[in-house]
């Protein structure tokens, strides 16, 4: 058990550069999830953590140890790869067991330590079959098992649960948060799915161009976005992202809609950041605007109105017994706690 | 015609195309095999039924042939080429797979393009440099020999079994705790084994096969069989039947060997597909 820093943490290759002087704390006993989309520099991260990639400058610490220098093997991590990096040759079993072999522990303790992680991952009755005998899910505990086998200072997962369908998905990440609760050891986590970040996180880093773009909990990202790539990124629907202008303290849309009063001074362009949960959906006339239903989808446990506002679309989700016909004009009112404001030019947030 | 017609006709027409192919490819082996179990006067006559004899392997293996001599010498030889080269050749293979290099690819096209080198351009060198070393006429110095040819075909071909296994797999075992050494011993050899048995097998067949070489770089005490074959033009014009029966010996390790590598191929092949 330990904490990680990283220190000024920077990999080139050549003139691409894929992280760039990035410093990150993460504490012990932690799980903090890399959240970004592909190429930001997440994977790259956590491989130099894991020693299988050298920083072009930059530190790694874990623990009190600076590990630059060490091999992957002497770093006391443990990995689970996306697309599992089983050994095909060798029974589950042989496999669990593995990083416990290479480490010459004693055999008469590898027998019931393999079962015991066998055990907390349900493969027991598996654990003489090869791994091309498995199924996608059995396959990735594998790849925990042979994880949690070690009491290692820091589990490292890069997307886990990409490889497996929507469904297997849903209950191996509340296997994943199960387990990661009982055991206590310092996560990094590497994903592009906005959900498993927010559901298994202590602390997000969400990143984008090799950039730590906010560092903070699933819910200060949710509903703290640090700016306007943070606030796009992280929820389902997107948020509402509308081009604007503030004058004289009101939101003006560019269609020349004045929207809502906000606390801050005139601005020539402005984006307003409002969630699909933060606009209410009214009968006609009855809110602070009334707007044209482009498209009505019922997804079940709610309904999403993609209204047409002048020349953007936006969405707003509506109650679960809500229906509505294409072409119906609904009222829509926002919510004005939950607002958000963003230059344009730096996508910064603009605190109101 | 209606459907099935159609079909049917099509089908009998790659059967009778198969059929050609394999005629052809057959002939000249069918041939040797009937020559080998003639006697002398039979040989010469294209007759399917005869009364078969093993006389010529008996005589092929006496003086003043000594084919044993040969077939000794061309295991050896293939043998100890491919015990040397597959180590070395899967270490090679190894690093350009898995390692980043300058001039990488350079260095891969360049063995390759010793290939395309005429065995003929090159011989009269290496006949001076054995003379000089005292390498003529030795097994050691074929065993040189064929590892400068079979090295350069089983780098490539390892390099591409090597490039089938997924990183991912030898990356979880260096963070399970293994060596680079431990890796490859552990994780790579035992994964590329198809691969190296294809290879081992590959190169051990151009061994057996080799010719040119051998027939300038040795005489009398190293001479493998394909050499040795030509023992048999006697002053009696060309023994046939006894060239058939050596020929047989050279041929029956290949037809094991190819179907060994035939399986292990398609395995090999596959291997890389299935993750």
């Amino acid at each position: 058990m330990a904490e990680i820093k990283l220190k000024n943490l920077t990999k080139r290759w050549g003139e691409f550069v894929g992280v760039d002087s990035q410093s990150l704390h993460i504490k012990d006993r932690e799980f903090l999830v890399l959240l970004g989309p592909s190429g930001c520099g997440k994977t790259t991260t956590m491989r130099m953590i894991a020693g299988l990639e050298d920083p072009t400058e930059g530190e790694v610490w874990i623990g009190d140890r600076m590990v630059n220098d060490d091999l992957p093997k002497d770093r006391d991590v443990a990995m689970v790869f996306q697309n599992y990096g089983l050994y095909p040759h060798m029974t589950i079993f042989e496999n669990i067991a593995y990083p416990l072999r290479a480490r010459g522990v004693a055999k008469s303790e590898i027998n019931p330590r393999v079962e015991k992680a066998a055990e907390q991952v349900e493969l027991t009755q598996f654990l003489d079959r090869k791994p091309k005998a498995l199924s996608g899910g059995q396959r990735q505990r594998v790849a925990l098992a042979r994880a949690i086998v070690r009491t290692p200072k820091v589990f490292l997962m890069d997307e886990p649960l990409s490889n497996l369908d929507a469904k297997l998905r849903v209950t191996m990440r509340a296997e994943l948060k199960h387990l990661s609760r009982e055991l206590q050891v310092t996560t990094v986590y590497v994903t592009h799915d906005q959900i498993e970040a927010m559901t298994l996180a202590d602390r997000v880093a969400v990143m984008k161009h090799g950039v730590i773009q906010q560092l903070g909990t699933p819910d200060e990202i949710y509903n703290d976005p640090a700016n306007l790539f943070v606030a796009g990124f992280i929820g389902s629907p997107a948020m509402n992202l509308i081009n604007g202008s503030v004058e004289a303290g009101e939101f003006v849309t560019t269609g020349g809609t004045r929207l809502v009063k906000l606390n801050t001074a005139d601005r020539d362009k402005a984006i307003l950041g409002v969630r699909a949960d933060d606009m209410n959906v009214h009968e006609a006339g009855q809110g602070d605007i009334d707007v044209k239903i482009y498209a009505f989808e019922n997804t079940g446990e709610s309904t999403l109105l993609t209204v047409q506002w002048g020349r953007q679309r936006v969405i707003a989700r509506g109650d679960r017994h809500l229906r509505k016909e294409q072409d119906d004009v609904v009222g829509i009112s926002l919510n004005a706690d939950h607002l958000y404001l963003f230059d344009p030019e730096t996508e910064d947030r603009i605190r109101i | 015609m209606t459907g099935k017609q159609r079909r049917q006709f099509w089908s009998a027409v790659h059967t009778v195309l198969i059929l050609v192919a394999i005629f052809i490819m057959l002939v000249p082996i069918v041939w040797i095999f009937l020559a080998a179990f003639k006697t002398h006067v039979d040989v010469y006559q294209l007759k399917l039924f005869f009364t078969p004899t093993l006389e010529n392997f008996d005589i092929v293996f006496d003086d003043p042939y000594r084919l044993g001599e040969k077939l000794f010498n061309s295991t050896f030889v293939a043998l100890v080429t491919v015990i040397i080269a597959i180590p070395i050749a899967t270490l090679a293979a190894y690093s350009f797979s898995r390692f980043s290099m300058r001039g990488e690819t350079m260095m891969l096209v360049i063995i390759l393009a010793t290939q395309f080198v005429p065995a003929v351009v090159i011989i009269l060198p290496f006949f001076v440099m054995f003379r000089d070393i005292g390498l003529l006429d030795t097994r050691t110095g074929l065993i040189l020999v064929n590892l400068a040819i079979v090295m350069p075909f089983a780098i490539w071909m390892i390099k591409g079994f090597i490039d089938g296994i997924p990183i991912d797999t030898e990356e979880a075992a260096m963070v399970d705790g293994s060596s680079r050494l431990q890796v490859i011993r552990n994780i790579v050899l035992p994964m590329a084994a198809p691969g190296l048995l294809t290879s081992a097998i590959f190169c051990f067949i151009i061994a057996w096969n080799e010719f040119l070489f051998a027939l300038i770089l040795t005489n009398k005490e190293a001479v493998t069989l394909p050499i040795g074959l030509a023992l048999f033009k006697g002053e009696e014009g060309d023994l046939w039947n006894l060239l058939s029966a050596a020929g047989i010996i050279i041929m029956a390790p290949m037809f094991v060997l190819a179907l060994m590598i035939r399986r292990y191929f398609v395995q090999g092949m596959t291997m890389g597909a299935v993750r």
